[in-house]
């Protein structure tokens, strides 16, 4: 049948496409989320997350982890992003571009700085481990029913209480943001 | 490729994200920054699950599935404080917010 | 070449591929061909069956307004489409001077490709199923994510203050519907065990006594959660009586007011196709997929069946409109969290009960109490909070 067909092609799209599968993607990401750092407006800063988290979800998908890929995208793109682009529009559009930006002044500049040693730092880390140069194992795949299994096995307490603190933020949200009655 | 090349990736985006979250003035892109620093981090967790001697073991993917609920809470409540604050004091630039300094 | 009608389309494409092949092209140009004429069918057919509907909407409107519609293009109007599509292209395409043009230009491309991109994952007939993915409803909701930033960047990028009251609207409306839709449509994955759309299809295959389908909106979870995903579609989709994004009345057109000549039929487009794809997945979800609804009508291709159901739940959606007058806001949110919100949690427990309670005539009693006292309680609640004054006329007898 078709999808056989397509199966047998496709089956390992790693193989097809290779890395770039995995590097695109990447690479998007890397350009969105700098851009989003740096932008001025809040607005195209909100955007720019967007596309990075869509990116990062391709990203888990290329790399085997689909249903992590499809929670990202439904998770961040439609709701955390969407919360985010709501707040800006609801503190005033207006005063977008007041905004202090990167490198103005000490405090921020000593902020990159932090930032661009913490990163110095994790490649040195990075590029001297013995555990990073592991070449590729052959494709891996996460199995629906075997994520759910184990959610709801080793580590139902956990989902429990993620279930509980998501419940909590929810009602503290609204309850936070409530308008004080006069 | 290999696994440095993974790891290479989400420190950069976590130094964005730090960047960001420690020099921007603004509230909301502070929450921004964050956010990037959580994907770098669970970009982290994917990677290491990726490369691992037993790709059956799902413990990398779950945690990610937690971060990720833990992330949507975290967004959250800071976006309706965000909101608050900006009811409060009518801006949301961090600096401004100053009210308990000595 | 056809062994039957049921497999048809397939025939065709593997006889098509086996010529190519005999001519000796490589496999791997073979499934890109493949999936080109596979995707090339799907948007083909649901561009027609838009082309179709944008017509037959205004036709069916017309009919319940005792009018007749569009008949001059063509025979009973059927080249409206046509003529339409011409206005549309030739129309001058207007970008407001304040606008932010990038954001505005991306809007509408950012609105079409999550519309095509969900058509992947849907069950058309019998192994027919372009994309088969373990995790299909999950692709299918977190695809359609992409519309609220699509429908955001078109009201922010116009820079028009109903533009930017519209998309704000919908955005509050789509991630509030958003929630029961999911959680009525993960009944039925719990149920049959899988988020794979095919799997869900064959759970509903088979007939009790020989001729009631099992499909899960003949049980009282799976009534309660269709009708919620029901609803919860029309919102997602903007359609009345959930159409106060682009109110007209109001806004205007919300957050296509600004946009004019293609960028508008784009639009346009994407919506009418994101209903196809919503009211496929009811369909699959719900009303057993390319299941037939009796067992000696088998004889009909399940890609027919399957392609009935939706164009009957479309057109279920025009007579909704056509019925229908449009909410206020702030009731639309309330009917969202405060009614349909429980109602999916009471469908959710009550499909747990029946799985336990073994599926016989227990399982009935349960999950109907189940989902019956919370509705019973809950619409009490509301019609005493929005109760209607009886109205006086009193100039017109």
């Amino acid at each position: 049948m078709v999808t056989d067909f397509l199966k047998t092609c496709c089956a390992d799209p790693m193989k097809l496409i290779g890395e770039w599968f995995v590097i695109l993607p990447a690479l998007v990401l890397l350009l969105a989320a700098a851009a989003a750092v740096v932008m001025r407006n809040l607005i195209h800063a909100a955007l720019l997350l967007t596309l990075s988290f869509i990116a990062l979800g391709i990203v888990f998908i290329a790399l085997g982890a689909e249903f992590v890929g499809f929670v990202q995208l439904l998770v961040y793109v439609g709701a955390v992003a969407m919360v985010i682009v709501f707040s800006i529009l609801l503190t005033k559009p207006d005063q977008l571009t007041k905004s202090r930006n990167l490198l103005s002044g000490f405090a921020p500049a000593a902020g990159v700085a932090v930032a661009f040693t913490a990163l110095a730092a994790l490649l040195g880390f990075i590029f001297s481990s013995p555990l990073a140069k592991k070449p590729m194992p052959a494709p891996a795949s996460a199995p629906v029913a075997a994520i759910g299994e184990a959610l709801m096995g080793d580590y139902v307490i956990a989902l429990i209480v993620l279930g509980i603190l998501l419940t909590a933020a929810l009602v503290g949200a609204a309850v936070i943001a409530m308008e004080d009655k006069p | 490729m290999t696994l440095q090349i993974l790891l290479a990736i989400s420190a950069i985006l976590f130094a964005f994200g730090l960047a960001a979250a420690l020099s921007r003035s603004n509230a909301i892109m502070i929450v921004i920054g964050i956010e990037l620093m959580l994907g770098a981090a669970n970009l982290n967790f994917i990677a290491f699950w990726r490369f691992s001697e037993n790709p059956s073991d799902l413990a990398g993917i779950l945690f990610v599935i937690f971060s990720i609920g833990v992330a949507a809470a975290e967004a959250a409540v800071g976006l309706a404080i965000i909101i608050l604050v900006h009811r409060r004091i009518r801006s949301v630039e961090v600096d401004d917010a100053s009210n308990l300094k000595g | 070449m056809i062994s039957s009608l049921e497999s048809a389309p397939i025939d065709v494409l593997h006889w098509f591929l086996g010529l190519l092949g005999s001519f000796g092209v490589p496999a791997w140009i073979l499934a890109i061909i493949s999936a080109l004429i596979i995707i090339g069918t799907i948007i083909g057919v649901f561009l027609s069956l838009f082309a179709l509907t944008s017509v037959m909407e205004r036709k069916i409107l017309a009919r319940v307004q005792n009018r007749y519609g569009p008949n001059r293009a063509g025979p009973f109007g059927l080249f409206q489409p046509i003529a339409d599509g011409i206005k549309m292209i030739t129309k001058e395409d207007l970008v407001p001077r304040t606008a932010d043009w990038i954001v505005h230009f991306l809007a509408p491309v950012v609105m079409m490709v999550p519309a095509l991109l969900v058509l992947a994952i849907i069950p058309y007939g019998r192994d027919m199923v372009p994309a088969e993915l373990d995790a299909g409803i999950l692709y299918f909701f977190a695809v359609g994510a992409g519309t609220e930033v699509a429908v955001f960047m078109a009201g922010w990028g116009s820079n028009n203050k109903y533009s930017v009251l519209g998309a704000m609207r919908a955005i509050a409306q789509m991630i509030s519907y958003e929630l029961p839709l999911v959680i009525s449509a993960i009944v039925t994955a719990m149920i049959s065990g899988s988020l794979s759309p095919s799997a869900i299809v064959s759970a509903q295959g088979g007939f009790a006594f020989g001729f009631v389908p099992q499909w899960f909106a003949l049980t009282p979870w799976g009534f309660t959660a269709g009708l919620i995903f029901y609803i919860c579609a029309l919102a997602e989709s903007n359609r009345s009586p959930f159409d106060l994004p682009e109110g007209e009345s109001e806004l205007v057109a919300g957050h296509l007011t600004e946009y004019s000549g293609f960028k508008y039929a784009t639009f346009f487009m994407a919506e009418y196709v994101g209903m196809f794809a919503i009211c496929g997945m009811f369909v699959t979800l719900f009303l057993g997929g390319w299941q037939a609804p009796l067992p000696f009508l088998d004889i009909i291709p399940s890609w027919c069946w399957f392609l009935g159901k939706v164009c009957f739940v479309a057109f279920t959606m025009i007579w909704v409109r056509a019925t229908l007058p449009r909410l206020r806001i702030d009731h639309l949110l309330a009917f969202a969290w405060k009614f349909l919100l429980p109602m999916s949690f009471a469908a959710f427990l009550s499909a747990a009960c029946w799985h336990y309670a073994g599926r016989g005539p227990l399982a009935w009693i349960l999950s109907l109490a189940i989902v019956g006292i919370p509705y019973l309680l809950l619409g009490n609640a509301f019609t005493n909070r929005f109760s209607v004054s009886r109205r006086t006329y009193l100039f017109s007898e």
